[in-house]
């Protein structure tokens, strides 16, 4: 059950990463950003950490992804075709 | 030929952390270096020598707290730049980004956001203060207050946000956690005792631990009010070029 939970956390972990990556929309690059930062926070609680997990959930989810979505604002959403 | 180097790179760096991390001990061995000489004695006497309850806030404030005030001073020389790069949002002259955006936020977020905020921060202060004995401290509760100010800028607009914390309370308040922390170590040499112990080996006996502990509640004070006008000083100056932008467009 443990390595069941843990797992599928790694495996979510590294989906999300990726999807984030690959995103062409850079708006939803940022949202499957925060989804990571997210099930970090988990990841940390699970290792005991729980004052990481309390930062991560604040700034990476939070904080980061807001400061992100602003900088997609005054910039361009899409990325450009090579 | 420029991708399958790349490619080649990144397989490559991934192998050789693949292999690092195979070659390290296995979480939580009793039998490795770090467990058996440093955590003993955090575990064993932090709350004797530090008087928080907290181990690691103990082990960030105090044992470590040259380190803690090494990342103090990078939160603050990181505010120093973007402000340097793109400069402080003027009073007066400023709108919320939002607002012009083509789909306003609803007023169901609006009254939610109205109603959640003060919760938020609330929660924050609580997160601050219990830092010293549950999980949480200056750090977390200062970003819990940076994220309740923003998620109140993005639904009332830069306008709205920057009349409830004005620039004249923000500016002063940005270095407090270097300033407090600075002061709070200090005074330790004051009392007689050495840089950032807190304690004050001429005070009476049974006046130590409150002091050690009220000390260190103070620094956690500082931080979460610097951090938190760190984050939203660092958002309004991201925000506020956008009227210049929107007005040439």
């Amino acid at each position: 059950m443990e390595t069941a939970l843990n797992l599928t956390f790694i495996v979510l972990l590294v989906a999300t990463a990726l999807m984030a990556v690959w995103a062409r929309d850079l708006l939803a690059a940022v949202i499957i950003f925060s989804v990571y930062s997210l099930i970090m926070a988990l990841m940390w609680q699970r290792l005991q950490a729980p004052d990481l997990a309390l930062t991560e959930a604040a700034v990476g989810a939070g904080v980061t992804t807001v400061l992100f979505v602003v900088t997609v604002f005054k910039t361009r959403r899409r990325e450009e075709e090579e | 030929m420029k991708r399958v180097l790349s490619l080649f790179f990144i397989a490559a760096l991934g192998v050789l952390l693949l292999y690092v991390v195979a070659s390290m001990p296995p979480m939580g061995d009793p039998q490795t270096p770090t467990a058996t000489h440093v955590i003993p004695r955090y575990l064993e006497r932090a709350e004797e020598e530090t008087h928080t309850e907290n181990v690691i806030t103990g082990v960030i404030l105090n044992y470590r707290g040259y380190d803690t005030m090494g990342e103090v001073t990078v939160i603050f020389c990181a505010l120093a730049a973007v402000l340097a790069v793109l400069g402080r949002e003027r009073r007066g002259r400023i709108r919320g980004f939002v607002d012009r955006s083509p789909v306003p936020s609803s007023t169901i977020v609006r009254t939610m956001v109205r109603f959640m905020v003060p919760f938020i921060i609330l929660f924050s202060v609580y997160t601050i203060l219990h830092g010293e004995i549950s999980p949480g401290g200056g750090f977390q509760g200062g970003a819990i207050i940076g994220g309740s100010m923003i998620i109140f800028t993005t639904v009332f607009g830069l306008y709205e946000s920057s009349r409830r914390i004005p620039q004249k309370v923000r500016a002063p308040l940005e270095g407090s956690a270097v300033i407090v922390f600075f002061l709070v170590g200090a005074l330790g040499l004051v009392g007689g005792g050495n840089f950032l112990t807190y304690a004050w080996p001429h005070a009476a006996r049974g006046l130590q631990p409150a002091l050690v502990t009220w000390l260190t509640v103070l620094v956690e004070v500082g931080i979460g009010l610097g951090g938190a006008m760190v984050l939203i000083s660092i958002l309004f100056a991201m925000i506020r070029e956008e009227e210049e932008i929107a007005l040439t467009a």
